[in-house]
């Protein structure tokens, strides 16, 4: 069509141009595109989050030094804050409208339904919206604790202070609402993953005969270790430097 | 391996019965005895619609054709799986020495928005013609072709077009996937036509193409959970769906359709 | 006794050099100019090789396609089960293979039976049946160097077979589906699924639409166009137990055989050595192992008659291999007819083996020893996987054990060269005609000839047609159009006011015992004329007890099948009587009375190198005898021996 009015019929998007980005968008294929890479992108963010947190196992020194340390790069920070609401934003929205589309789909529902994968009696992707949205709580409450600072039964320490990241993350971390919450938050965001790293990778069409058995298996792994990884700081950091 | 002989069963048959399209359904009961393990699934159908008959019920509407695993007409969900039990078989060829003397079989038909009942046992699914129509195909009309040889296709080439072209188009993908999508049934035919010089042409066009109107019939998005791959008869393999997303972001960023 | 005919039938061919018949054919049709050819109108029935190749070919010429088929999709056509793979004469194996050879072997392999002129045509349009599938993405079998592969089919030395593992007619409809779907989006193909023609509308004597029935709502239609294309199968599903798709039907050859199209050669039925054997009482349908099987696998039985011993128990000198014992230049591929008889008659003479006698083994361990399991399993896996699947036996480890089972039949609604039937209008494509297999079909020449039908002959003839005879557009609402409509109804409406107490299964078994018992490998005068006294008695059993449950307003698979099996009902005795009739033993028509000391057929050329073409008179009334003369030039008579 090289009839300009016919183009700009189809909305802004058309008129600059961009309605194979709005197709791309609102394509099923093009939406489990942005699923994948915002959750590995997402997975980028864990390594780099778990790595830094680890630090509260070599005690409160280390530790603040970090996290002043990063704090002080204030506009990077800023900017990756952005990024990661916007990946995180992104990945949520996706998960809702493609589970609801994905329901709609399916419509009916067998009486009786069983699995013909060798060995699968409830596998973790079916639950991949269930585990999201445990992440999802465990998110916005770990962010209401140290992000925001609102829950004042957890007497935070004024930010001036050196001390407060290390305090302020033990007080989060010794509350049994947030300890709770945090555990469970960090085994599921790992059965999440157990899945979806290596379902990522499938989305993006990186799938090879000779990687892809490889990348399975490290996507266990990476489960494994983001759910202990995580869930070991809230077990043992408390206890360790009451 | 030698063939046990045969024995035979009696069994509580569970099955979906809807008059229409419109009409409510529901499951039920009949028994069935003497049904010999050598019988296919689908004769032993035959022997309760015998039976139906001659008690003046209608007989269960359920389809099939070549009863021999390949014109993709057939298929159910038997206990809750697309096909039955047995891994790479279709309902014709499932055979009744996988049951036992006494067992009880839920038997549905395929369940999805884009398939709807059409009596029974038996679903529209016409969708999947239309999302060949869309694209499935290479533009080449009688007459115009080169000779055979013009173009060679390494053999390695030809098995993965093969294996991929190998779909039934019997819909147990969308059948047995909690989303009802059709991914893997697409994605074998875009795979086919993308891995062979001959499709080259039509290449993007041709998965844009196919996954809108994939899309439009309202077939699900792909979870990952490889259902589809565990259910299908011709096993097409998930690393087709692997390819069909490769394929259609990259008709979707660099072509120019 | 039979009525015939005084003049003989003429199937139109061109004269001069057989090799430029074809040629000179295309100059003489008359073309419909392009932008003229969307105002015509062409059915098309069925959607199998020869349907879907026709409709995707006709439309891309500009015509208006109204395509209609029995399955949910086209692209389930009983073509979808062609297993083994399809001829061609592209000899690029290098070893001798030519056009005038596949032409050669056809016209003996069907033992003098068909017309020259037309197994030429379709010996030249082989090769570009290839590169149009290839063309279309159909992935055939390919060396390591990318060109395509052969294997060997039986009834040739050379190797000239072409295909894709086990599925080389799933992937040739496959090509012909797309072909067609794209035309369907184009708009040039109207499609109607699930629907089954009831009849055919014949105006001024001219075919001129059909009737048909919505199998989902029940509702009648009639469709008008400017040719009727017919292209519905093969009616093997007469004898009930075949290799042929439960939906495989006469009815649409059949109700035009009854608006005056003459049905040829019926008896020649041709019945596969290769099935897997029955296995019960219960069997729905025979599954064919693929011929290809024989390139590696070799038929034997025990040299003792009833020996009980386990395959592998029996020693290699206690085994005869007697395909290699009788035809030792041809050995296992010998052709079909000549290795199906074979087979009976050691099961008969009491060496058969498995649990019934009724089977033979065709073994593997020969080649999976000198080749390996991985060879054999890329060339046949899927055909031994579904071999396991029914028989729950491994063919890797214990021989397979076969059994012949109608499988084809050449006879067919009666065509001229140019496809058309000697009714103006409609015009026979595929299984459905009776043109280029005699009296035998060799291997791979089934998918061969329906896409030579529906991708290079029909194109040009259809045209033919609309050109010279200066056809008019017309309304249905003309009085032929009724009547039919009326008809097709009050038959449908007859089976479900019968309410007797017998199902229509019932008869089609009863009816399938009769033509396997009495019109089967071998037939006899004596037991023809029994045949054709209990199909009668049958018949009439039929509409006083079938027993249809249901309505005929909405989805009913059983009245489907009820209006089906009256037809085989009607049409069964006709195939008995042309068997009664050919008092000659030739290809798949084995005449009890003519045979060698050898068994082998005893072919009466004097008295019956014709085509039967018979000429309906009414049910009970005994048709007319249509005799086309068959002549031999350059394929002459000679003795069909594979020795
Ligand atoms: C198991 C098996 C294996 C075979 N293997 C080979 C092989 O390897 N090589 C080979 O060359 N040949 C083979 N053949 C033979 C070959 O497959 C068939 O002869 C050929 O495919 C017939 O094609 P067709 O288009 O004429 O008819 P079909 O494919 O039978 O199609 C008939 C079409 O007509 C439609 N139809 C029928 N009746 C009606 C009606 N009343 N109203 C509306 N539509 C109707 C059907 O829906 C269908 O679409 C094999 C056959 C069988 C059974
Ligand atoms: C740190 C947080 C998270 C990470 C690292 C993460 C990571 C991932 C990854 C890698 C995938 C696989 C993507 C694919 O299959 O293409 C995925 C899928 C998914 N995520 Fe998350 N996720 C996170 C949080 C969430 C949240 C909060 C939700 C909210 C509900 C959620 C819901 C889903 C769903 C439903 C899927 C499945 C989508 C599909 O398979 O198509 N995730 N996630
Ligand atoms: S991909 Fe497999 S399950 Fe899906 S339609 Fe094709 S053959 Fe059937
Ligand atoms: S009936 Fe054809 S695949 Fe089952």
């Amino acid at each position: 069509m090289t009839d300009s009015t016919a183009q700009c019929k189809t909305g802004l998007l058309g008129c600059l141009g961009l309605s194979w980005f709005f197709r791309l968008l609102s394509s099923s294929i093009g939406q489990k595109f942005v699923m994948g890479l915002t959750g590995l992108l997402l997975c980028g963010f864990l390594v780099a989050h778990l790595a830094g947190n680890l630090l509260l196992f070599a005690g409160a020194e280390p530790f603040n030094h970090y996290a002043h340390a990063l704090h002080s790069q204030w506009e990077l920070l800023a900017l990756a804050e952005f990024g990661l609401v916007v990946l995180f934003l992104a990945h949520v929205y996706l998960a809702v409208t493609t589970t609801i589309g994905n329901y709609r789909a399916r419509r009916d529902f067998y009486v009786l339904k069983q699995s013909k994968v060798p060995g699968r009696i409830i596998g973790a992707n079916s639950w991949m919206f269930a585990s999201g949205s445990v992440v999802l709580g465990f998110v916005i409450l770990h962010l209401i604790d140290l992000r925001l600072g609102l829950r004042s039964s957890l007497h935070y320490l004024p930010e001036e202070n050196f001390e407060a990241p290390f305090r302020n993350t033990l007080a989060a971390l010794s509350d049994p609402i947030s300890r709770v919450v945090y555990f469970l938050g960090a085994i599921i965001l790992g059965v999440h993953l157990s899945h979806g790293f290596a379902s990522a990778f499938q989305s993006l069409g990186l799938n090879h005969p000779k990687y892809t058995p490889l990348i399975k298996i490290i996507g266990k792994i990476f489960g494994v270790i983001i759910a202990v990884g995580f869930a070991s700081i809230v077990v043992f950091v408390p206890g360790m430097w009451r | 391996m030698n063939h046990v002989a045969s024995k035979n069963l009696n069994l509580t048959l569970k099955i979906w019965r809807q008059a229409g399209p419109k009409q409510p359904g529901g499951l039920k009961t009949y028994q069935v005895r003497g049904i010999s393990t050598d019988m296919s699934f689908l004769e032993m159908l035959d022997v309760l619609n015998e039976q139906l008959i001659a008690s003046g019920e209608e007989p269960v509407a359920f389809d099939h054709d070549c009863r021999e695993g390949i014109c993709g007409t057939c298929g159910v969900v038997i206990n809750g799986q697309a096909h039955g039990p047995d891994s790479g078989t279709t309902t014709c060829q499932l055979h009744m020495r996988r049951f036992h003397d006494g067992d009880t079989i839920v038997i549905e038909p395929w369940l999805a928005k884009a398939f709807p009942i059409v009596r029974d046992l038996i679903v529209d699914r016409s969708a999947f013609d239309r999302i060949i129509q869309a694209g499935g195909f290479v533009s080449v009309n009688t007459g115009n072709a080169p000779e055979a040889n013009t173009t060679l296709v390494p053999h390695h080439v030809q098995q993965d077009a093969m294996n991929a072209a190998a779909c039934i188009g019997c819909g147990a993908c969308v059948a047995s996937c909690k989303n009802a999508s059709a991914m893997l049934f697409v994605s074998a035919k875009v795979s086919h036509l993308a891995s062979l010089p001959q499709g080259q042409a039509e290449r993007s066009k041709r998965v844009l193409n196919m996954v809108a109107t994939m899309d439009a019939e309202h077939f699900g998005n792909c979870t990952n959970t490889g259902e589809c791959e565990a259910a299908c008869p011709a096993k097409i393999k998930l690393s087709n769906i692997a390819q069909l997303n490769r394929e259609y972001m990259k008709a979707a960023l660099l072509s120019k359709e | 006794m039979v009525t015939v005919a005084d003049t003989p039938l003429d199937g139109r061919c061109p004269d001069g050099n057989i090799a430029s018949r074809w040629d000179q054919r295309k100059r003489d049709l008359k073309l419909v100019a392009p932008n003229n050819k969307r105002k015509y109108t062409v059915i098309v029935v069925g959607t199998g090789l020869a349907g879907g190749s026709a409709a995707a070919s006709l439309a891309e010429l500009g015509y208006n396609v109204l395509s209609f088929c029995i399955q949910d999709s086209p692209r389930r056509a009983h073509s979808i089960a062609a297993q083994g793979g399809i001829n061609a004469a592209k000899n690029y194996q290098n070893d001798g293979d030519s056009v005038w050879r596949l032409f050669y072997d056809t016209v003996k392999g069907g033992e003098w039976r068909a017309r020259e002129s037309n197994v030429y045509r379709l010996a030249t349009l082989s090769t570009s049946i290839i590169d149009q599938c290839v063309a279309q993405g159909v992935p055939f079998a390919r060396e390591y160097g990318g060109t395509l592969t052969n294997r060997s089919f039986g009834g040739a030395q050379v190797s000239r077979t072409f295909y894709c593992g086990g599925q080389t007619g799933q992937q040739l409809l496959l090509g012909a589906y797309q072909a067609m779907m794209r035309q369907v989006s184009g708009g040039g193909i109207k499609l109607f699924t699930r629907r089954e023609m009831l009849d055919l509308v014949v105006v001024d004597g001219i075919a001129r639409g059909i009737v048909t029935r919505d199998l989902v709502t029940g509702k009648y239609e009639t469709f008008v166009s400017d040719a009727v294309v017919l292209c519905t199968g093969g009616y093997g599903n007469a004898y009930y137990l075949s290799t042929m798709a439960k939906t495989c039907n006469v009815t649409a050859a059949w109700r035009c055989h009854k608006r005056g199209a003459y049905f040829a050669n019926p008896c020649f039925t041709q019945i596969h050595p290769t099935c897997i054997p029955v296995s019960g009482d219960h069997q729905s349908k025979l599954t064919l192992m693929s011929e290809s099987l024989r390139n590696d696998g070799r038929v034997w039985v025990p040299k003792t008659k009833g020996d009980t011993r386990s395959p592998d128990q029996i020693p290699e000198d206690e085994r005869d291999y007697y395909l290699e014992r009788r035809y030792p230049s041809y050995g296992n591929l010998a052709p079909r007819d000549v290795s199906s008889r074979a087979a009976k008659e050691r099961c008969d003479a009491g060496f058969g083996v498995g649990p019934s006698g009724m089977s033979v083994y065709l073994d593997f361990s020969k080649a999976i020893k000198e080749d390996g399991e991985s060879v054999i399993r890329e060339k046949y896996g899927n055909l031994f996987h579904m071999y396991e699947r029914i028989t729950d036996e491994n063919p890797y480890k214990v021989p397979m054990r076969i059994y012949p089972a109608v499988h084809y039949t050449m006879g067919g609604l009666w065509v001229d060269y140019n496809l058309q039937s000697n009714l103006p209008g409609l015009y026979v494509l595929g299984e459905a005609n009776f043109s280029d297999h005699g009296a035998n079909r060799l291997g791979a020449s089934a998918l061969m000839q329906g896409l030579a039908d529906g991708y290079f002959v029909i194109p040009y003839t259809v045209g033919d047609h609309i050109a010279t005879r200066k056809v008019k557009p017309i309304s249905a609402d003309r009085p032929e159009f009724h009547e039919a409509l009326e008809a097709a109804k009050s038959r449908t409406a007859a089976i479900l006011n019968v309410k007797g107490t017998h199902s229509t299964e019932h008869f089609h078994r009863a009816l399938g015992k009769i033509m396997w018992d009495h019109v089967g490998m071998a037939r006899n005068e004596k037991g023809l004329l029994h045949a054709i006294e209990q199909i009668k008695t049958l018949r009439e059993q039929f509409w006083h007890d079938v027993k249809v449950i249901g309505s005929g307003e909405t989805l009913n698979q059983n009245l489907e099948h009820a209006g089906r099996v009256a037809d085989f009902l009607e049409f069964a005795e006709l195939l008995a009587r042309d068997a009664l009739y050919r008092d000659e033993s030739c290809g798949g028509h084995f005449r009890e009375e003519h045979q060698t000391e050898e068994g082998e057929c005893e072919r009466n050329d004097a008295d019956f190198s014709y085509v039967s073409a018979w000429e309906y008179q009414g049910i009970g009334t005994e048709s007319i005898l249509h005799k086309e003369p068959l002549t031999f030039v350059d394929a002459p008579f000679g003795v069909r021996s594979y020795k």
